[in-house]
């Protein structure tokens, strides 16, 4: 083990720090204020060679090691932490994938853009219901035979938007778990490949994080990056590393706090002398230094094993979880120090506290880091029993026919539409008073953000009296818009829909709106959105603006004068279609038991999603005691 | 009085028939008998095949003993163990006690288990192996659990007499004829054939498949089972049949409408379903009562037809029981590939309906229709939409293709 940096690594330290100090430092309290992408910085970086570090020279990298390139993230992150996370999760998360997994065209094809810098990457992982746990993973990529078909979306992505090319993590074989994950590269541009907006984060301003929609992208099949249902293991080997970048940036955030606050503790005078004087002050600075060279240690160690390719994914997590542990301890002492001048903003404390916090967070919480070094230290026994079963999450409305109608013109979708509900038993001769409370409605007419300024509500009554319908609307129009009285906004805080008939105008589907629809027998969509979440919560959708739709609807629908609706009967709801996921079993020759690994084999503690290949040896079949090579595979 | 019939020059029949037992392994009713067929091959040595069930032990032992003419019982070889066929294998060991029994490994251990004390007369053979008897040769085909684990054929390769054991049996007796091509099987014995095969050895459709792979390499022009008749002609048209039962395809489209029904109110429903499929063109098919059908005969038929249609009341917030145990046989004879639909019946709580959905979704390769109805006590004038949705549902899916 090394305890001192090589020259040539001291010498691109000085080469990043006079980059940073002159092209980054200057911009950092506007980037942070504005929530900005430091663009023109990043690409300088590329003409640098900073965004290739640790990559082969024929690909177009620097070919410099892994310390090289912790040095790198530590002192952009010295100047400002966002700029310091775009290289890491550019080169650890977008970039090293594709390198260590990609088949020679994949690596010819993207590399030599991500290693230079002319095009940025990104990695997509974290979803709503899986990110420690990537089990959870509910992003599909379908085998549609020519491409795989992407669904799905992902939270919390660095350098969403700003990146041309994506890591993705997506189910392709549903039902095992994490076995049943792949990896894809995806491009920016392809159809259907969307972002949200931009998160309104607390620091790390200067990178660019996003959600990312995929609304059926199709990924051509040579875009697998590595073996089909490897994903896993490939997230996990690329977090081991990625760790080693966010140890970096969470050092040089606490470097840069440190060095601050001991020059200002030299320059502010109490008492009649520096406060640097004060033992109170000069021991804060000792213990923060002192974590700091401990931090440096463990990051450097861990990007030297790296480097040398010996086992580093326990020593990375400790490196990721001390040096942001003490990054948030170091920048909350540098903060103090600076009293309350450092607690305004334009103060690059207050910037670099709140910069600090995220690294205890991501890539693998520090709980998650404490998890990967005690199973490295305690093997098995550190695995809880199985977790309870994993609860699937379908649309937040249950399970919906999701039929949305793409044919034809807006009257012709219209028809079909009218002509579906009156198929499902919607009788429109007969209707309830437009002031029915929502809870007792049978029908609602709902208007959310989409129906526009506030005449619009005009067709929200119309179509609302043509279809028999009570009115409501989501939280917004009643709450900021006030279309509405409060008490006909429908949500899980508001009014809940229990009836049969919703008809949601405008509305793009909040997640608590949701739930207080998910009672509807039958939701109708209509919205300009097509990727609105609405869409993944309806039995029939149309996508169209509301000013050319409604009055078309409302026209189909109007029957002149309504009967008053007979006592409500609630009407059938769509239900799942059970789907047979193709695999093998293996019957047993003893007895006819079959070995299905969606089940495993509880009673020999082999755990559901373990391959018939897998089983542990001497295994034998639970019933009869017959081997496994008495066991006959068939396909299902 | 022996009773024997002659198969080819040197190989006898020498089972008997039952009329009397009423229900096979105590379970599925018989109204014509069974045969327990035992055979003999009278070689420079001589060697029976299977034994008979005890309750036919003085027959069985009058015809070997008659076919044998004064010889001596060389061999005895155990394809199956089941004491249907077993049972007498003690009274051969005492009858000639220089016989050698040429068995599986399993079988002899199973054989013990059942209290037969083989012991130096057995043998074993393994798969692959053969034995020559002077003119005829016969080869040892393992047939796991094509029933039982222990269950092997054999197969004479001198002239191609293939004895399958339990495979390719029947109920029903034999009376007098023996071969297949002295009945009219397709008409008489078929529905016999097919209930025996789905309710003994349905679940065992893979290997099923397997023993068929193996036999697909050899010259077979006798089958030789261990019930039911002997087949000496087309063989191809019993081997088509097994082709569809062990890969649960159906042999036709048609519906199958089984209903549970306390007062006859499911009953009258299942009746208009019938009707309304009859007047969309579908007229292949069955409507059976669940109460007093009796399962096997309810497994027969589904193994037969594409599509079923169960309706149900709720009983104790359950399927009618009856109902239930059809759908746990379904579900323990591996029944697949068949489109469903459901219609529940229910007066204060339907339940049904979606208890039978989750039995029948944990089967492989169901397709539920999505049509389906939940009556409230008996059918009325505002069921009558729904009821006509799903039979157009149903008649769509029979009559496509």
């Amino acid at each position: 083990m090394m305890y001192q940096t090589t020259q040539a690594q001291e010498a691109l330290r000085s080469k990043v720090r006079e980059f940073a100090e002159t092209e980054v430092k200057p911009l950092a309290f506007t980037l942070d204020q504005r929530n900005e992408f430091p663009r023109e910085a990043v690409r300088k970086m590329g003409t640098l060679g900073l965004m290739g570090i640790p990559f082969e020279k024929k690909y177009g990298g620097a070919g410099l090691d892994v310390l090289s390139y912790a040095i790198a993230v530590e002192e952009l992150a010295r100047v400002d932490g966002g700029a310091g996370v775009i290289l890491s999760a550019h080169t650890s998360l977008g970039t090293w994938p594709i390198y260590a997994y990609g088949t020679e065209e994949q690596k010819k094809k993207y590399l030599p853009d991500l290693l230079t810098g002319r095009k940025i990457g990104a990695f997509g992982l974290t979803e709503p219901n899986a990110g420690s746990d990537a089990g959870g993973t509910e992003t599909t990529a379908e085998d549609m035979g020519d491409y795989y078909l992407l669904n799905g979306n992902k939270i919390f992505i660095t350098n969403g938007g700003e990146a041309d090319t994506y890591v993705v993590f997506a189910v392709t074989t549903p039902d095992i778990g994490v076995k049943g994950i792949s990896v894809f590269i995806v491009e920016k541009g392809w159809e259907g490949f969307a972002f949200g907006d931009h998160y309104d984060k607390m620091g790390i301003r200067s990178s660019a994080t996003c959600e990312l929609l995929f609304n059926n992208v199709k990924v051509p099949k040579e875009n697998l990056l590595g073996q089909l249902g490897k994903g896993f293991n490939i997230a996990m080997a690329t977090l081991d590393g990625g760790r080693i970048g966010i140890a970096a940036q969470a050092l040089g955030i606490a470097q840069g706090a440190f060095e601050a606050a001991v020059e200002y503790s030299k320059e502010r005078v109490q008492f009649g002398r520096p406060i640097c004087q004060q033992q109170s002050i000069a021991f804060k600075i000792a213990d923060m230094a002192t974590k700091l060279r401990a931090a440096r240690l463990l990051v450097y160690s861990a990007a030297d094993l790296k480097e040398a390719h010996a086992p580093y994914g326990m020593e990375s997590a400790m490196a990721k979880q001390y040096a942001s542990d003490i990054a948030l301890e170091v920048t909350n002492d540098a903060l103090q120090i600076f009293g309350g001048t450092g607690y305004l903003k334009g103060m690059e404390v207050e910037r670099m506290y709140r910069d600090a916090k995220i690294t205890t967070i991501y890539e693998g919480t520090n709980e998650i880091q404490r998890v990967v070094i005690a199973s490295h230290v305690l093997g098995k026994l550190a695995k809880a029993d199985d977790a309870p079963g994993r609860v699937k999450h379908g649309p937040e409305t249950g399970v919906r026919k999701k039929q949305i109608l793409t044919d034809g013109t807006a009257q012709e979708r219209v028809d079909a539409l009218v002509a579906a509900l009156k198929k499902d038993g919607y009788d429109f001769t007969v209707g309830i008073p437009m002031d029915t409370p929502i809870a007792q409605a049978e029908r609602v007419v709902s208007a959310g953000k989409g129906i526009g300024p506030k005449e619009n509500m005009k067709l929200i009554e119309n179509l609302a009296r043509a279809a028999g319908a009570a009115i409501g609307s989501s939280r917004p129009v009643a709450e900021t818009l006030q279309y509405l009285p409060l008490d006909r906004y429908v949500g899980m805080s508001g009014q809940k829909f229990r009836g049969n008939l919703y008809i949601a105008c405008g509305i793009s589907g909040a997640g608590q709106h949701l739930k207080g629809i998910k009672e509807a027998s039958t939701i109708v969509a209509i919205n300009l959105d097509p990727n609105a979440k609405i869409f993944k919560n309806c039995d029939y959708g149309i996508v169209g603006d509301v000013k050319d739709i409604l009055p078309l609807l409302t026209a189909a629908l109007d029957t002149g004068e309504k009967q008053a609706a007979p006592p409500m009967v609630k009407m059938k709801r769509a239900v799942a279609k059970k789907v047979t996921q193709p695999r093998k079993l293996y019957i047993c020759n003893g007895c006819g038991y079959e070995y299905d690994l969606l089940q495993g084999d509880p009673e020999s503690d082999v755990r559901p999603g373990t391959a018939f290949y897998e089983l542990p040896e001497g295994w034998m079949c639970p019933h009869c005691g017959e081997s496994a090579d008495q066991f006959l595979a068939i396909d299902i | 009085m022996h009773n024997i019939r002659n198969i080819t020059d040197d190989l006898y029949w020498v089972g008997a028939n039952d009329h009397r037992l009423a229900l096979f392994e105590n379970i599925h009713p018989l109204y014509h008998g069974v045969s327990y067929n035992a055979y003999l091959l009278l070689d420079e040595q001589t060697v029976l095949f299977d034994t008979a069930d005890w309750s036919v032990g003085r027959q069985f032992l009058d015809n070997v003993t008659f076919a044998l003419d004064g010889r001596t019982l060389d061999y005895l070889i155990i394809n199956h163990v089941e004491p249907d066929h077993a049972a007498s294998i003690q009274e051969i060991l005492l009858r000639w006690p220089d016989v050698k029994v040429l068995t599986s490994p399993k079988a002899v251990i199973l054989l013990h288990q059942f209290g037969f004390s083989l012991g130096k007369h057995a043998e074993e053979v393994h798969e692959g192996e053969s034995r020559c008897f002077g003119k005829h040769t016969i080869a040892f085909v393992s047939a796991p659990m094509v029933h039982w684990p222990e269950a092997m054929v054999s197969f004479d390769t001198t002239d191609g007499v293939l004895f399958s054991a339990d495979a390719f049996g029947s109920f029903r007796s034999l009376d007098g004829k023996l071969f297949a091509d002295e009945f009219a099987f397709d008409r008489e014995w078929l529905d016999d054939a097919r209930r025996y095969y789905t309710n003994i050895v349905g679940k065992y459709g893979p290997q099923v498949q397997a023993l068929l792979k193996k036999a697909g390499g050899l010259d077979i022009k006798v089958i030789c089972p261990l019930h039911g008749p002997v087949w000496r002609e087309d063989i191809g048209y019993i081997l088509d049949k097994y082709v569809h039962w062990s890969t649960y395809e159906p042999e036709e489209k048609g519906v199958m409408i089984v209903y549970a029904s306390m007062y006859g109110n499911t009953e009258a429903a299942a009746e208009v379903l019938a009707a309304k499929l009859a007047e969309r063109g579908v007229t292949n098919t069955r409507l059976y009562d669940v109460s007093s059908t009796h399962v096997s005969y309810l497994i027969s038929e589904l193994f037969k037809y594409s599509h079923l249609v169960l309706a149900s009341v709720t009983y104790n917030l359950g399927i009618f029981p009856p109902m239930h145990n059809f759908l746990m046989d379904m579900k323990a004879l591996n029944l697949q590939n068949r489109t469903c639909a459901i219609v529940e019946n229910g007066s204060w709580a339907p339940r049904s309906g979606a208890l039978m959905r989750e039995i029948l979704e944990s089967l492989k390769h169901i397709d539920l229709l999505d049509e389906g109805m939940t009556l409230t006590s008996a059918l009325r004038e505002e069921h009558l939409s729904e009821m006509d949705a799903l039979a157009d549902a149903v008649a769509a899916s029979v009559l496509k293709k």
